[in-house]
């Protein structure tokens, strides 16, 4: 029987769509009986959905230094 | 990324690249960091800026544009390394047991049970979670103090959605180690997410 501390562990593995049948069978079981791992499951999927949104807009002086950057390579436009 | 935005792109529409841009240079910024360090990331994004409006035309859609501008980020930096004829050193060091150290261990009970279990968190968007100024500034402080191998797995797996056999090859780490790395890193960001989600504090 699997304990919240091997869903925790394996939780990873179970987004990543990456377990066989069995392991599959024991997780969702568990899953079945216990909120908080239901909760640690749900909020882990919607945390590894948000970090590509972690990072802040670049400024307007980093846009302008790579868009020069480019521009000045001109003849390689594509 | 819509169809009409996607062909206007690979045209070199210059307006929608400087979108392109300000979206992502700081994440493949943040990508390279672990991998030429932080006075060299910026000079190779830079050139890695230039490859990618060199090669848009070429860009099929398949993958999501993060992970493509990653690809490009990772190997200009692997070039700036060879170039320096400095090498990566990519530390795979992890414990023989490999879950006994994450983040939450403190969180169960001796018999692997909850003892303090996860809050409810306000999930309104993937784009409003890790955004919030305070809780932001918190996360900078965290993956700054991250060891350099979580880092750069989780920049390249979760925030670059590189696969993992593309990062095992290009780290040369096994897949076991890197999924040690990754799930550290993942516990240590769940932890700081958690208690600000239940005290407003990080």
């Amino acid at each position: 029987m699997l304990k919240c501390r091997d869903v925790v562990n394996t939780a990873d593995q179970l987004l990543d769509g990456d377990m066989n049948h069995r392991q599959l069978l024991a997780i969702k079981m568990h899953l079945l009986m216990c909120s908080h791992c239901r909760r640690y499951v749900r909020q882990l999927r919607a945390l590894l959905r948000a970090i590509p949104f972690m990072y802040k807009k670049a400024s307007d002086t980093e846009v302008s230094k790579v868009m020069e950057h480019v521009h000045s390579h001109r003849d390689n436009y594509p | 990324m819509e169809t009409d935005k996607l062909a206007q792109l690979r045209s070199g529409d210059p307006v929608l690249f400087a979108e392109l841009v300000r979206d992502h240079h700081r994440a493949l910024i943040a990508l390279t960091v672990p991998i030429v360090g932080i006075s060299e990331a910026e000079e190779v994004v830079q050139n890695a800026w230039l490859k990618a409006y060199q090669a848009i035309g070429s860009f099929a859609g398949k993958s999501a544009i993060r992970t493509w501008l990653g690809s490009i980020a990772i190997n200009e930096a692997k070039m700036q390394l060879r170039q320096r004829k400095r090498e990566w050193l990519f530390s795979d060091h992890s414990s023989e047991d490999p879950y006994t150290e994450d983040s939450l261990a403190q969180r169960f009970t001796g018999q692997g049970q909850w003892q303090h279990p996860p809050a409810l968190w306000h999930l309104d968007s993937p784009e409003s979670l890790l955004t919030g100024e305070q809780l932001a500034e918190c996360l900078e402080r965290l993956l700054t103090a991250m060891p350099d191998n979580q880092r750069c797995i989780l920049e390249m797996r979760d925030a670059s959605g590189l696969s993992f056999d593309e990062i095992c090859s290009e780290l040369t780490v096994s897949s076991a180690n890197a999924r040690v790395l990754l799930h550290r890193a993942r516990t240590q960001l769940f932890k700081l997410v958690d208690h600000y989600e239940e005290t407003g504090e990080c």
